[in-house]
């Protein structure tokens, strides 16, 4: 079975890149893949709990990665000096991910080959 | 080998479009093939055939031509609504079609190549 990694880089709001990494992601977990989502950089910032962007007049991204699954998507993997560098903890996110270092993340990149980053 | 490739910026503003293009060209004539060119985002305006650049290269009749050469380039529905993107305003041989296609091609690409920001 193919295997794509979908790479979150961007800051949810500010430029469309981490909306549609989402929609990607939901586009093609639906098909015969096994598809997984990475956070790092400033795409941590995506699975922070109560975001509101209700001013800039946009839908709230957090609260739709925990239903990913549900699309086909297998595995949610943060950066966790990313994290940790923009004064996060896991408790902030949205859902249990799990937490890789510069080693395990090249790693899984290298494991799942196709890579789209956002 | 099979490669597929992904633009993720308009034309102009990045050189993503560009980059794709000549990477597509080389991918070519070392004896690849490509499995198809997905225009995700911004990079749906590539498809404009009104762009007419004054005295520079032409992004669209570039993609044009490598869709006349049978490369399937297909620029994302979706993102297209967003941008007033319509089949009457493409190239001819740029479809317009969802995020299926940039499945299929990913399933049929030994490489896929994102172009972007």
């Amino acid at each position: 079975m193919k295997k794509a990694a979908v790479l979150m880089r961007k800051a949810p709001y500010g430029s469309v890149y981490t909306a549609e990494g989402f929609r990607a992601v939901m586009g093609i977990g639906i098909f015969e893949m096994d598809v997984v989502l990475t956070f790092v950089d400033d795409g941590v910032y995506a699975l922070v709990k109560n975001q509101d962007p209700e001013k800039l007049d946009m839908q709230a991204l957090g609260e739709g990665f925990p239903m990913l699954p549900e699309f086909g998507v297998n595995g949610f993997y943060v950066h966790q000096p990313s994290l940790e560098a923009r004064g996060l903890s896991p408790e902030d996110l949205v859902m249990d991910v799990q937490l890789v270092d510069d080693a395990g993340l090249a790693e899984l990149l290298a494991e799942y080959k196709t890579v789209l980053p956002f | 080998m099979k490669i597929g490739v992904m633009v993720l910026e308009g034309p102009y503003q990045h050189q993503a479009a560009d980059s794709a293009y000549h990477f597509i060209q080389a991918a070519l004539a070392r004896g690849h093939e490509i499995a198809g060119v997905f225009l995700f985002t911004d990079a749906v305006n590539v498809a404009n055939r009104f762009i007419k650049p004054p005295g520079e290269r032409n992004v669209s009749a570039m993609f044009d031509e490598l869709g006349q050469q049978g490369i399937d380039i297909v620029a994302c529905t979706a993102c297209a609504k967003f941008r007033g993107m319509k089949r009457d305003l493409t190239v001819e041989n740029i479809r317009l079609s969802g995020l299926g296609s940039l499945a299929e091609m990913i399933q049929n690409s030994d490489r896929f190549v994102t172009f972007g920001d």
